[in-house]
């Protein structure tokens, strides 16, 4: 599903976030992206949404290569990818209900079919009761399930998280990574960015390893031998 | 993933395609009314700055427009005045006088007596009774001349002039000439105004858009991040420019009109002084459409620019 090909990515001002990065994630895979802060992990999942276009190499999504895609054909692939953000990246002065709807809203979709889905995408993740709140009245949890709804209520092949558990407390944490496990066994292809290695270690899945803008390893989920320890 | 599914992810087929297309535009237009009604202060000021900068060449439009009527009064109650050689008597001036009122250019003559002439000059003048006073009247015969409307002034003067008795003429066209010129000029000189107002409308607005877009900078990357097109970003920004431009150009108006109420009466005082009767003309309807659509238009082509080009910073190229 996704393909990086010798993809490096230099910000102007001489700064080598990513250099010759080389993966691929199949379709249905759940991976962890890892490394310490600034090892690149959020360029890396940048460049897939196409905030950024890479310098060099190429990002191939669902077989397009996405850096020589059109400005124009950009929104239509971010339709296609989900993104979860550490910051959570809500409005602020928009309720709960019209931030999780905008995906939708964006899209054309009749306001009875926008209403449906987005109190069954609330419901998900727990928030049904609060969706005539402002974002700043819940708590970082809470914010971040609405970042979570908002990323899924389109239905997307792919969904990118940065650090999603960044602002969490443990318990709520390992919540969240198995919400994340049941959304990927319904076929979803995930891509979590996270350094919380205690976490990513328990659940066995694959790991990639970025270290100062290089993929220095590429760890196989451990299935085989653990692979009852991620249905706990 | 097929690519006929990807395709029609980007385009919906038909009528669902055109219900999704009108509802985004709902959004945009609700969205955009929702954005000036959210910051009244700020945006009331700047339909004020608007309204301002259109009432200055619309109210010397009008201005022009009404001396314009006056000047056509004017030019109607021209007369030639011949004044005839001082030996001409009465006898001689009044068959002159009929001769005259014979010719087609010329609607009536009237003759004026060296006696009524002084007895004129001296209540002008406040002299009292200067016909008393002085025994010799230094005054010839006048015929003053009323020509009918088509009449060609200069060439009926000509004609008027070769008459044997008439000693001069008076016809005080030139002043009306270049009332005419300067009528032109202003004319020429509200073109230019409005062009420049019209861009300053485009730049207020730009300026206004280009603040809206600073305080929404976060919500705009927010909708590109979840798949907003280059459009549907643009529009509600497009639909702002188009309310400021729109209400600037209707406050431009109100402003004209009120002004117009404010001048009437003392206009209906200094016409009732000169014994006409002269009302103050609004702008007709093709002026106001002109004022309030236009401005609309500058408005949209200033915010516009402004969209246009920082949508290109949040996109990579």
């Amino acid at each position: 599903m996704i393909r990086f090909e010798h993809v490096a990515k230099r910000y102007p001002g001489g700064i080598q976030a990513l250099s010759d990065v080389n993966f691929s994630l199949e379709k249905g895979e759940l991976a962890f992206l890892t490394g310490h802060s600034g090892a690149g992990k959020s360029t890396l999942l940048r460049l897939i949404a196409l905030l950024e276009r890479p310098s060099r190499g190429q990002v191939v999504f669902d077989g397009r290569n996405v850096g020589k895609l059109a400005r124009r054909h950009i929104p239509y692939l971010r339709r296609r990818v989900g993104v979860i953000f550490q910051d959570y990246r809500l409005l602020n002065d928009k309720r709960v209900f019209d931030n999780v709807a905008l995906p939708l809203v964006i899209a054309g979709l009749s306001y009875s079919e926008i209403k449906r889905r987005v109190r069954a995408a609330l419901d998900k993740v727990g928030l049904l009761e609060k969706e005539r709140m402002y974002p700043p009245m819940l708590s970082g949890g809470e914010q971040q399930r609405v970042g979570i709804a908002r990323a899924i209520i389109g239905k997307p092949p792919l969904i990118l998280a940065d650090e999603p558990t960044g602002n969490l407390d443990p318990d709520m944490s390992a919540e969240l990574m198995n919400y994340f496990l049941q959304l990927n066994e319904l076929g979803v292809t995930m891509l979590i960015a996270s350094h919380d290695l205690d976490l990513i270690r328990q659940l066995g899945r694959r790991v990639l390893v970025l270290k100062a803008g290089e993929m220095v390893d590429d760890l196989p989920a451990r299935s085989a031998l653990t692979g009852d320890d991620t249905h706990v | 993933m097929s690519s006929a599914r990807r395709g029609g992810q980007e385009q919906l087929p038909g009528a669902a395609g055109l219900r999704a297309w009108a509802r985004r535009h709902a959004f945009s237009f609700l969205s955009s009314l929702g954005s000036l009604t959210r910051q009244p202060i700020a945006s009331s000021m700047t339909v004020i700055v608007l309204a301002v900068a259109l009432t200055l060449p619309t109210a010397l439009y009008v201005t022009l427009d009404n001396v314009e009527r006056i000047s056509q009064n004017w030019e109607r109650l021209d007369t030639i005045s011949a004044f005839l050689s001082e030996d001409v008597g009465e006898s001689e001036a009044m068959r002159l006088a009929s001769r005259l009122s014979n010719w087609s250019e010329i609607a009536s003559v009237d003759p004026i007596s060296p006696k009524t002439g002084l007895a004129e000059l001296s209540g002008q003048l406040d002299l009292g009774d200067l016909g008393d006073r002085i025994e010799d009247n230094p005054l010839p015969w006048v015929l003053e001349i009323y020509p009918t409307s088509g009449a060609d002034m200069a060439v009926l003067v000509h004609r008027v002039e070769r008459e044997s008795e008439i000693e001069m003429t008076v016809v005080d066209l030139q002043w009306l000439e270049r009332l005419d010129a300067i009528l032109e000029v202003i004319n020429q000189l509200i073109v230019l105004l409005a062009l420049l107002f019209a861009i300053g409308v485009a730049f207020i607005t730009a300026n206004t858009i280009r603040m809206d877009i600073q305080n929404r900078r976060e919500e705009i990357e927010v909708m590109a991040l979840v798949g907003a097109t280059a459009g549907f970003v643009r529009r509600p920004f497009l639909y702002s420019g188009l309310w400021y431009g729109l209400l600037g150009g209707a406050l431009a108006w109100l402003l004209i009109r009120t002004g117009l109420i404010v001048l009437s009466a003392p206009i209906a005082r200094l016409s009732g002084s000169y014994q006409t009767e002269f009302q103050l003309h609004a702008p007709g309807p093709e002026v106001t459409a002109i004022l309030i659509l236009g401005s609309g238009l500058f408005g949209i082509i200033g915010s516009w620019l402004v969209v246009s080009q920082h949508l290109r910073r949040i996109n990579p190229g």
